[in-house]
């Protein structure tokens, strides 16, 4: 698998580096010195808890605030007493009915509406959520807390527990990944590392010339870019000579090698010319083009194929988003951008044999309502939403939790966010009670001081 | 405590009558005890819910009790309200409670917002059918609950412990000290048998000192001063010479602006840009500059604008802008009703900056660690709630408000007249969005049943006058009135807007309507219990404000924090101090003196720098004076295996810590070794006109804005992290850095390979080289002096002879032309030099 080519390559460099005689003799080996020592590298491989059921985490995630009465959970009622005058909501505006039918899909017959026809018929790999609860009723508040479980402070990302909790596969790429076309609410908070080591933050990844700022070689050949590597390995050893207990010292050396690495190895992972036409249909992505959520998709099958341990998905922005105030027919373009895209992905992981130990997350900030805000449109709503998860130990074909008749609030199996949060870790073998971090005093933790694993959906 | 206490009493009691059948009803009567069981239903299911959704208007802290029902006692839950009985016993179809929380009779629904859960519901009618078992009584409510701390115990703790003038401790060895700092040093290190290393040399001195008063590398010329002053006190002039620099306030103002976790945004969800904060920071770095005594500089942040004005012309409006410290709290999202999270914010800074404390850990319980009870976090609540914090405009409200002006008289009037103008404007406008929400909807429905009206088989019934959404309801405006009233205050506003205010500002604070807060239990400002009197920490000497006090409080705060009898602002400065000299504090945690923090190594030390501190008349140039003479400063950092062997990590300073460059010494040291850096102090950002902001959560400010000047005069965001800053470990903007974290990324790495700044400095430096000296080994010896302060060993000349010699080669293979690839070489070699170790660490 990639992993093994890139290390490969990366030791490469340094056997040429060697081989013209840029390198000093005997500093080889301790270059190819074991890179899973975990006190030079806080990004060295480490284990969890326990045993995990997966490995890594695509996150997808829906800006804006996704309508779950018009998505993951039916409401015929909410069909049936829209756009009577008799019957208001509580507060007396007027229910909205949704635009979608649902239909069944699979054999399990989860019903999943009109607007995602492609994931509905993923349903028997899908653990749907329909009793999500957030602490937020705002975007930005809302945005914080589903990725760091605060909807005040700035807190460490989920992503970035993650990192910090596993460290990484692949030295030669980020341990998080995210794929966020525009910024979201918050922008970079809501991958940032906080009080963790910064090495844990996020990396956005874009399309385009230069996907991480950096990363393309300014220096005008591969010539040169060697030779000053070369150069500067000179100094940095003759400068430990005096210093050679400081791990901190070797940690910088390690880290030109590495940044080498990333930069042979992110172009690799971005060129899509060996996929095949029919996987590039998967996911409905035309050859060529980098655009639109199928793009982000096939990247992160890429990306956790070659070691990355956590991507994060980001569709949309802080704006042009699901949140359709005035018109939920807003939601249609959206859902297209994303529905094939979703369904190719966890079609491609299965057949490769990956959704066994990839956990497939699906989210939003907050659900919509089920009465009018603008004439045609849903306000935000965080009593109740729909989310799910998918491959690395759930329960595929299920529906977790219960809205009320109309989809205002939760009536059954309560998912709150922080129990959301303390599963995904679950899954990923940690106890979400004890993967903490001190921090002014206090040792802090994903699921602040809540938190429950949803058992009932663990395969 | 006092309540589980009861609760075991109750059990205890229990166990004693006989037990009551769970379905025979209980009758209402005092004498009655419910079962053991019939409590811890009660405690589990009923009491949380009770107190969460219902408290806030039937219990005796509601602000105003809503039917005369109170529902946080036995007794008046069996009494019920206006209305009557709410509970019979036994029967829930009979219980009005039920009734109200089952959500379906119009009538009657509560909580009147939002019902209870399903499960919740359940729950009460279980317990009603149970008998309604509750141990709660009258008397158990009415009384206050006792102190959770014991003082007296809590005061034996090290940092409650009043400062001692300790005695400087007796050392064998008599040559080593300098001066006394080094006899309490060595007075450990003789303890635990280490044997400090020998002293860094001259050249590692003075660029040790240098980036460490200034932030930036010494020149070669105050090198070479350095290195051939043969008079013994050479190295005496040096630190007096870097006092002395006006790079030194913008270092350790720097250190303070960590603490203060300044930014030039307002961290609302749409990051409104504050382009009056530079004052507040230019304001700090004048104070360093001056050395403005350390009690002075606090008080006048917390209530600059309530001391006597200074008398210098040019200080004049210093005690206001100072203020701008309170200013900076962070705001949270759209409206005003996340206030409380702002002052939070205050006190969390105010304690961990000031005092060391995470006071902020009371806000939602009693601390559970330090004797902070959520009644002191109150007291000081009510201190700034009676403040008023400048309001730089969010996304609704986007004109700001209550800045204060920094002029006098008519001046100042027109801005707050102008403010106010506009702020009503913004009201009002909120106002008629509210309204028009409703009628929009009206006229949408108005439409549908107008197509309805065409096909009439889509009707099922008849719709009388009063169903008819078209209409509006008696004494409801018409969607075109609000219209009207929105176009034209919105031509009002334009017209405001046109002649925007040029009056000199400050985001400060001034006095709001002086008052006490109400406890807001677990930090919900929604549920309220008793009010307590502003004043300071009981730990600290539970100061209250005199009662004919008309202020806000936080002069007599600013005077409390700043009292030299106070144990912990002078020990917390002197630590800072000691920290920012040596890498690390002699308390590490220096945010956190509590019991969670870690114990200081030095504790005599650390009380000896305090009491000179207070006895220097807070004087922080002569802290960094007496510490830079010592011999412990002096040390080399060289590693040395017998003392690693007992004391690795060096917590009793047989060496001088190495540490990596901050990311604003690594940027400034580039600028300054390629010539590029201004270095002229920087006022105002180039933000756009305030009267043009329409910054909301959907498109927030986000900007950077690039220069040559100094790395703290850099625009900082809170939403967004400045671009260097953030992958060099910059200050937090969100909450106070005490340490500035420094990690090692290859995305780092990545900026010295690949940066265009990088590429940038190494040319420009290589052109300053190549300018200076024409000889090749003459340019590698002026690099090396530049960037390291030395000379090159003759290995590293050859070395660089060669490598010059081949990357020319590799610049014509690569296609340079021949009049670029000497300097490409030259820039190639001098950029691995300002990447190298030797030049991002410090020794």
């Amino acid at each position: 698998m990639g992993v093994e080519r890139n290390q490969f390559s990366r030791r490469q460099m340094i056997r040429s580096l060697a081989a013209g005689s840029i390198l000093m003799p005997g500093i080889l080996q301790q270059l190819l010195a074991d890179e899973s020592r975990g006190d030079v590298n806080p990004l060295a491989p480490r284990a969890p808890h326990y045993a995990p059921r997966a490995k890594r985490v695509i996150f997808m995630y829906m800006s804006g605030g996704v309508s779950h009465m018009d998505s993951f959970d039916p409401k015929p009622k909410l069909f049936a007493d829209a756009g009577s005058s008799r019957i208001k909501s509580p507060n007396g505006r007027p229910y909205l009915r949704p635009l979608w039918e649902f239909k069944p899909g699979g054999t399990c017959g989860t019903e999943v509406s009109d607007l995602f026809p492609n994931v509905r018929q993923c349903v028997d790999d899908i653990c749907l959520i329909r009793s999500m609860k957030g602490d937020h009723n705002d975007h930005f508040q809302a945005t914080l807390g589903i990725h760091t479980g605060s909807v005040t402070f700035a807190r460490p990302s989920i992503g970035s527990w993650v990192s910090y909790g596993l460290g990484t596969v692949n030295q030669n790429l980020p341990s998080f990944v995210v794929l966020a076309p525009q910024l979201p609410y918050a922008g970079s908070q809501v991958w940032s590392a906080d009080f963790l080591p910064g090495c844990h933050q996020g990396t956005r990844v874009l399309a385009g010339a230069e996907p991480i700022p950096d990363l393309n070689r300014r220096s005008p050949s591969q010539a040169v870019q060697e030779m000053e590597l070369g150069l500067l390995d000179r100094f940095n050893h003759m400068h430990q000579r005096k210093h050679p207990a400081d791990p901190v010292l070797s940690a910088r050396i390690k880290s030109f090698e590495t940044a080498f690495g990333m930069q042979q190895a992110m172009p690799e992972v971005l060129d899509l010319t060996h996929e095949s036409d029919a996987t590039l249909d998967l996911y409905g992505l035309e050859r060529g083009s980098s655009k639109g959520f199928g793009w982000q998709c096939l990247v992160a099958r890429r990306l956790v194929e070659r070691g990355v341990r956590f991507v994060e998905l980001i569709d949309t922005g802080s704006n042009n988003n699901w949140d359709s105030h005035s018109d939920m027919k807003q939601h249609g373009p959206l859902a297209k951008n994303v529905d094939m895209a979703i369904a190719g992905l966890l079609r491609d992981l299965k057949s490769r044999g990956m959704l066994e130990d990839t956990l497939v997350v699906w989210t939003t900030e907050f659900g919509r309502t089920p009465f009018t805000d603008g004439p045609n449109g849903r306000s935000h709503h965080n009593s109740v939403f729909s989310s799910w998860l998918a491959g690395g130990g759930v329960k595929g074909g299920i529906v977790h939790g219960k809205s009320d008749e109309y989809g205002g609030r939760v009536i059954e199996n309560e998912v709150h966010v922080h129990d959301f949060h303390a599963t995904i870790l679950h899954l990923l073998g940690f106890d979400h009670e004890r993967l903490t971090f001190r921090h002014a005093g206090r040792d802090f933790r994903l699921t602040d001081v809540s938190g429950n694993v949803v058992k009932a959906i663990l395969a | 405590m006092k309540r589980y206490f009861q609760i075991i009493l109750g059990f205890a009691f229990a166990m004693l009558v006989p037990r009551l059948s769970l379905a025979v009803p209980a009758a209402a009567g005092p004498a009655t005890k419910p079962s053991a069981e019939g409590i811890e239903y009660f405690e589990k299911n009923i009491r949380p819910v009770l107190v969460e959704r219902c408290y806030r208007c039937h219990s005796k802290d509601a602000e105003k009790v809503k039917g005369g029902l109170l529902v946080d006692t036995r007794e008046g839950l069996l009494k019920g309200g206006e209305n009557g009985v709410v509970i019979v016993p036994g029967n829930p179809d009979k219980s009005r409670l039920i009734t109200a929380i089952r959500y379906h009779d119009e009538e009657i629904r509560m909580p009147p917002k939002e019902p209870l859960a399903e499960q919740q519901i359940a729950h009460f009618e279980e317990w009603v059918r149970m008998g309604a078992p509750d141990p709660r009584t009258a008397a158990m409510v009415a009384k206050p609950a006792p102190p959770p701390y014991d003082y007296a115990k809590a005061r034996e703790f090290w940092a409650f412990q009043p400062v001692r003038d300790a005695q400087v401790p007796v050392v064998s060895d008599q040559h080593w000290a300098i001066n006394d700092l080094d006899r309490f040093i060595l007075a450990k290190l003789e303890a635990k048998g280490l044997k400090p290393v020998g002293s860094a040399d001259r050249v590692v001195l003075i660029r040790r000192a240098t980036f460490d008063l200034t932030g930036l590398p010494p020149t070669p010329e105050e090198v070479e001063a350095f290195l051939t002053d043969t008079s013994p006190t050479a190295w005496e002039k040096v630190v007096d010479r870097l006092l002395a620099s006006p790079h030194y306030g913008e270092q350790w103002g720097r250190h303070w602006l960590d603490l203060a976790r300044y930014a030039d945004t307002s961290g609302c969800n749409s990051d409104y840009p504050v382009p009056s904060a530079y004052k507040y920071r230019n304001y700090v770095i004048k104070s360093f500059n001056a050395d403005k005594p350390y009690d002075e500089f606090l008080k006048e942040q917390i209530a600059g604008d309530l001391l006597p004005r200074p008398e210098k012309t040019e200080d004049k409006w210093d005690g206001i802008i100072a203020t701008g410290y309170l200013a900076e709290a962070r705001r949270f999202g759209s409206r005003a009703a996340e206030f409380h999270l702002t002052i939070e914010d205050t006190i969390d800074n105010v304690g961990k900056t000031m005092l060391g404390l995470s006071v902020s850990c009371a806000r939602c319980h009693d601390h559970k660690f330090d004797p902070i009870p959520t009644s002191d976090y109150y007291a000081l609540y009510g201190i700034f709630k009676s403040t008023k914090y400048a309001f730089p405009g969010t996304e609704i409200y986007k004109h700001t408000k209550d800045f204060v002006p920094l002029v006098d008289g008519e001046e100042a009037e027109s801005l707050r007249k102008y403010e106010k103008e506009l702020t009503e404007i913004d009201d009002q406008m909120e106002r008629l969005v509210q309204e028009r929400t409703p009628l929009l909807v009206r006229e949408k429905q108005r439409e549908l049943k107008e197509v309805c009206a065409v096909f009439p088989v889509a009707r099922h019934q008849r719709v009388s006058h009063k169903d008819d959404p078209g209409l509006p309801e008696p004494g409801q405006r018409s969607l075109l009135q609000v219209k009207a009233d929105m176009a034209e205050l919105r031509e009002r506003q334009l017209r405001l807007e046109f002649k925007p205010m040029t009056v000199e500002k400050a985001y400060a604070a001034q006095e709001g309507a002086p008052g006490d807060a109400k406890i807001q239990r677990k930090g919900d400002p929604q549920n309220q219990a008793e009010t307590v009197r502003r004043g300071f920490l009981t730990i600290l000497g539970g100061q209250k404000l005199a009662q004919d006090c008309k202020g806000s409080g936080r002069l007599e705060l600013a005077n409390w924090i700043a009292d030299p009898k106070n144990p912990l602002t002078a020990r917390v400065m002197a630590n800072r101090i000691w920290q920012y000299h040596f890498g690390r504090g002699i308390v590490q945690t220096p945010n956190d003196f509590g019991s969670r923090g870690k114990a200081p190594t030095h504790p005599e030390l650390l009380d000896w720098l305090a009491s000179r501190l207070v006895e220097g008349g807070w004087s922080i140039k002569s802290m960094h004076k007496l510490i830079m003479m010592s011999r412990t400063y002096q040390l080399a950092c060289d590693d040395e295996p017998t003392n690693s062997a007992v004391d690795y990590d060096n917590d009793y300073l047989w060496r001088f810590n190495r540490r990596r460059l901050s990311a604003e010494e690594i940027r400034d040291a580039m600028l300054f070794m390629s010539a590029e850096l201004d270095e002229s102090p920087s006022g105002p950002h180039p933000f756009p006109p305030e009267t043009e902001w329409k910054y909301t959560q959907h498109k927030p400010f986000v900007a950077n804005y690039d220069s040559h000047r100094r790395g703290i005069y850099l625009m900082q965001q809170r939403i967004k992290k400045q671009p260097f800053l953030e992958v060099f470990d910059g200050a937090d903007t969100n909450a106070t850095t005490a340490v500035r974290a420094m990690s090692t990324t290859p995305i780092q790495a990545l900026f010295v390979m690949n940066d265009p700044f990088a590429h940038e400095m190494a040319e420009k430096f290589a052109i300053r080289v190549g300018l200076a000296v024409v000889e090749e080994d003459k340019r590698i010896e002026y690099a090396y002096r530049l960037a390291y302060g030395r000379m090159p060993t003759s290995e590293e000349r050859q070395m660089g002879h060669e490598y010059l010699k081949e990357c020319k080669e590799k610049m014509k293979e690569a296609g340079l032309p021949w009049d670029q690839q000497t300097k490409a070489a030259l820039a190639s070699y001098s950029r691995m030099i300002l990447g190298s170790n030797e030049f991002f660490f410090l020794e």
